[in-house]
């Protein structure tokens, strides 16, 4: 069985046309489990009942932004070792660099291709 | 099924006009002068996600202009830049082409080009030329090592596969252990946070002990749910250096009051409860523990357990709730649905009672029922149709901002009642005729700053456009505190035009009234704004055309009020079933005040054909409905005849003679105007529960109509309000 038929992804914007994309990216990749929130916290908690090994999630989002998703998990024994591919519309040096520190795994800038997103993803989990 | 690419993206322009939406709102919020960072958010937010949409579409135009909006904005978010009135203003520019654009890519149309590149330089000059950086970040993914072979996907207590994150390094020296106090404000729970979390992160990093201290508590009554009561002593043997304590809470810099000192041989041991407090349990925490760790992520919801702090306090909208987007077509179709199941249920109803079963019989009583269900069904219906009337205003606020400046006015934009909801198809035909009124009100409707300000006014002028429900209507007000409307010029402007005879006696509101006249206009010198073409008139069938009615009132110095009156809906109404001459006509219910039956006294005559009806003190004139119809010749006394008193939107009543009333009901409307064209006096049609098909009246117009003829025979349309 090939990696993509069992990743299990959270997808994570507040935008719903982002969610869309990079669903529709992932499926044309062959990842069908994927899940999506529209904030930090209902991703939270569906991750709660339904554990993921990746979470691709926007930066820039009202509430909860992503960084500080990625600190909620990796602060909760359950989740802290989850995959977290963080897409930005600006690149920073202040996000990368905390993101690096709170244990980001990778990030990507938008706009992406889905090339791009998919090369994201393998170099985290690997090939898919 | 279609393409996913292609209604990605379509879903993408609908998603704008919502982020449009909110900018507009937070633009508004900043003119009002917040300065609050949540306000400020909102906007740069929506320009990110409109620019960031933008770029997975290719949609060059808009992602280079959105960027540049973008970078102003952040200037302002990050406290570089503190934006004046003028600024803003600038914004709300920016604002506007945004939306062009977004509505130039989503049509596939030229971009607005030749607005643009001066905004542009504005902006530039405003907040300063951004340096394009694109620096180059260096990171190196972190790789996770999933053995998922065939194992299902993990648990949450099955987390150790993917529990070999690399662990975070510091260089700080290294003590043996801390000892923190924490105690959370009510901002760190409203903002996501749960210490929960915090102490597992705590815990992560060794030996941890907590003290929760419950002294803050108040009795169960006075418990306020938004806000929290605990305050916790914790106390953590470990090697790691207390930098790796603070990043711990790190995100909740600010949210609570927090110390850690390094643990030392006098405090090793459990940190001493606070005197006043003496709980016999010692094990409150680990049962807490327990309780959470079987939840473990019902706390973080912001937007459920404290909008009324940031929310409020900003006057930032509300989360949206969950919403679900459905063709307008299928929609339609279901209102088209309720409209013949109202119709059946009629006719049933009418069958039953032709069967002569008695009231209380098994059938009556579900039908009853059913009739309930049909109505709040129906209602249902409406509601799924109905949306705030908000996103019209907000069109309306760039009007007023382009017509001042074409003009050169100041004039500021007030909206009162944009949550009304108003039905889709109304809002969305309401936009041209809005548009027109507003301009006209900008342009005609405001002296010139040099005037105003001679008057002792403000020398800004207001424009505010209002929503509200009114005794089952929508009733829209578009008013100005400018001059007023100059009867003087326009009776003579009238004249001049062969409008009005030359002995015509108006009344002032007869007088208000000529500006619906087609062709009508006063401007002495036709502006670039509100230009030639368009007039009153056609404003005013546009809104005849929507079941509504425009009425107009104005004060000489003080301003002008249009008043529009619209049907909540155009599908069904409230009538009320009468005969005349033989025939079944629907009188719609709102419209009618009471009914009575006429006696002597309550009449007198005028003339030969007028006659008045004397109801409390005051005269009514009294119409023939069988012969305004054309149905028969007027009767030659009214004695003992049943009269439905109208009242209008202008407060003038009438009194319409029927020959009976036969009942009350729910009718659809069917329109006439595709096959018939507008008929005088007639809104509409609809079907009975017999099969009968009945004539809506629009009782307005026939009055309206009606006086006209009687009081100035020679210009009727002038006075057809």
């Amino acid at each position: 069985m090939a990696l993509r038929d069992q990743l299990r992804v959270m997808v994570v914007d507040d935008m719903s046309t982002s969610r869309g994309l990079i669903t529709n990216a992932l499926d044309s990749f062959g990842i069908r489990n994927v899940a999506s929130a529209a904030d930090g916290p209902s991703a939270l908690q569906k991750m709660a009942t339904s554990p993921v090994h990746l979470v691709i999630s926007d930066y820039n989002m009202p509430g909860m932004d992503g960084l500080q998703l990625l600190h909620s998990l990796r602060s909760n024994g359950a989740t802290r070792g989850v995959g977290f591919l963080l897409i930005t519309g600006r690149a920073d040096r202040e996000i990368i660099d905390m993101g690096k520190r709170l244990g980001m795994n990778n990030f990507l800038k938008k706009p992406f291709e889905p090339a791009g997103l998919r090369g994201a993803i393998e170099a985290i989990v690997g090939k898919l | 099924m279609s393409d996913p690419m292609a209604e990605i993206r379509a879903s993408f322009f609908i998603e704008c006009e919502e982020l449009l939406e909110s900018l507009q709102d937070g633009l508004q919020m900043m003119d009002d002068g917040s300065t609050d960072s949540e306000t400020i958010n909102i906007v740069f937010r929506a320009v990110h996600s409109i620019k960031g949409g933008a770029g997975a579409f290719g949609l060059d135009d808009l992602v280079q202009f959105a960027h540049r909006f973008e970078t102003a904005m952040d200037e302002v978010r990050s406290g570089n830049f503190h934006p004046d009135s003028e600024a803003i203003r600038l914004f709300f520019t920016c604002a506007d082409i945004l939306g062009d654009l977004v509505r130039a890519a989503r049509d596939d149309t030229p971009p607005p080009n030749d607005q643009i590149a001066p905004v542009l330089e504005k902006l530039d000059l405003l907040v300063g030329v951004e340096e394009e950086e694109d620096e180059d970040l260096d990171f190196t993914p972190m790789t996770l090592s999933l053995d998922l072979g065939d194992t299902p996907p993990l648990g949450l207590d099955d987390a150790g596969a993917l529990a070999d994150l690399p662990p975070l390094t510091f260089d700080t020296p290294v003590g043996k252990g801390f000892i923190i106090s924490f105690k959370p404000e009510n901002a760190l729970y409203s903002s996501g946070n749960e210490p929960l979390y915090l102490f597992r992160a705590l815990r992560d990093l060794g030996d941890l002990s907590v003290r929760c201290d419950i002294s803050g508590l108040p009795a169960l009554a006075s418990i306020d749910p938004n806000c929290g009561y605990l305050s916790w002593a914790l106390t953590l043997v470990t090697e790691e250096p207390e930098q790796a304590v603070r990043e711990v809470f790190e995100f909740v810099d600010g949210l609570c009051a927090l110390s850690i000192s390094p643990l030392t041989d006098d405090n090793s041991a459990l940190p001493a409860p606070e005197p006043e407090v003496t709980y016999p349990e010692p094990d409150v925490i680990p049962e807490i523990e327990t309780k959470a760790a079987e939840a473990p992520v019902t706390q973080p919801e912001p937007a459920q357990t404290a909008p009324a702090q940031s929310a409020k306090s900003t006057g930032a909208p509300t989360q949206p709730r969950a919403t679900v987007r459905v063709d307008l077509e299928r929609i339609d179709r279901l209102v088209n649905l309720v409209g013949e199941l109202v119709i059946n249920q009629a006719m049933l109803s009418q069958s039953v009672v032709e069967t002569g079963l008695p009231p209380n019989s098994p059938v009556s009583t579900g039908l009853e029922e059913f009739l309930q269900l049909t109505r709040d069904i129906q209602e249902s219906v409406m509601m799924i149709r109905a949306q705030p009337i908000k996103s019209l205003f907000q069109r309306m606020g760039r009007i007023v901002r382009e017509a001042s400046a074409s003009v050169n006015k100041e004039v500021k934009f007030h909206t009162d009642g944009e949550t009304t909801e108003v039905d889709k198809t109304v809002i969305e035909r309401l936009a041209d005729p809005l548009t027109h009124m507003i301009r006209n009100a900008v342009d005609h409707g405001f002296e010139t700053t040099e005037d105003r300000i001679a008057s002792g006014k403000p020398s800004a002028g207001i424009v505010t456009l209002s929503a509200q429900h009114r005794s089952g209507r929508i009733v829209i007000e578009i008013s100005d505190d400018g001059a007023g409307i100059d009867r003087e010029r326009v009776k003579a402007k009238a004249l001049e035009k062969g409008l009005i005879p030359e002995d015509a006696q108006l009344s002032d509101g007869d007088i208000d009234n000529l500006l619906f006249l087609p062709g009508f206009s006063t401007a002495s010198e036709i502006s670039n704004l509100s230009g030639r073409g368009v007039g009153m008139d056609v404003v005013k069938s546009a809104i005849q055309a929507l079941g509504g009615r425009i009425s107009i009132s104005s004060q000489q110095g003080k301003g002008t009020t249009f008043s529009i009156s619209l049907p909540l809906t155009l599908a069904v109404l409230d009538g009320m079933v009468v005969q005349v001459a033989g025939e079944t006509l629907v009188v719609p219910l709102n419209a009618i005040l009471e009914t009575l039956t006429l006696t002597d006294q309550d009449l007198r005559q005028l003339g030969p054909e007028t006659h008045v009806v004397q109801i409390r003190g005051g005269f009514v004139p009294l119409l023939d409905l069988g012969a305004e119809l054309g149905y028969r010749e007027p009767e030659t006394s009214y004695v003992g005849a049943t009269v439905l008193l109208i009242g209008q939107e202008d407060g003038n009543r009438a009194a319409l003679a029927v020959d009976a009333i036969e009942d009350q009901r729910q009718v659809v409307i069917k329109g006439l105007e595709g096959s018939y064209g507008r008929v005088p006096g007639i809104a509409a049609a609809t079907i009975l529960g017999d099969g009968q098909i009945a004539l809506i009246l629009d009782p307005t117009d026939l009055v309206t109509q009606a006086s006209g003829r009687t009081r100035v025979r020679a210009f009727p349309k002038a006075l057809a309000g």
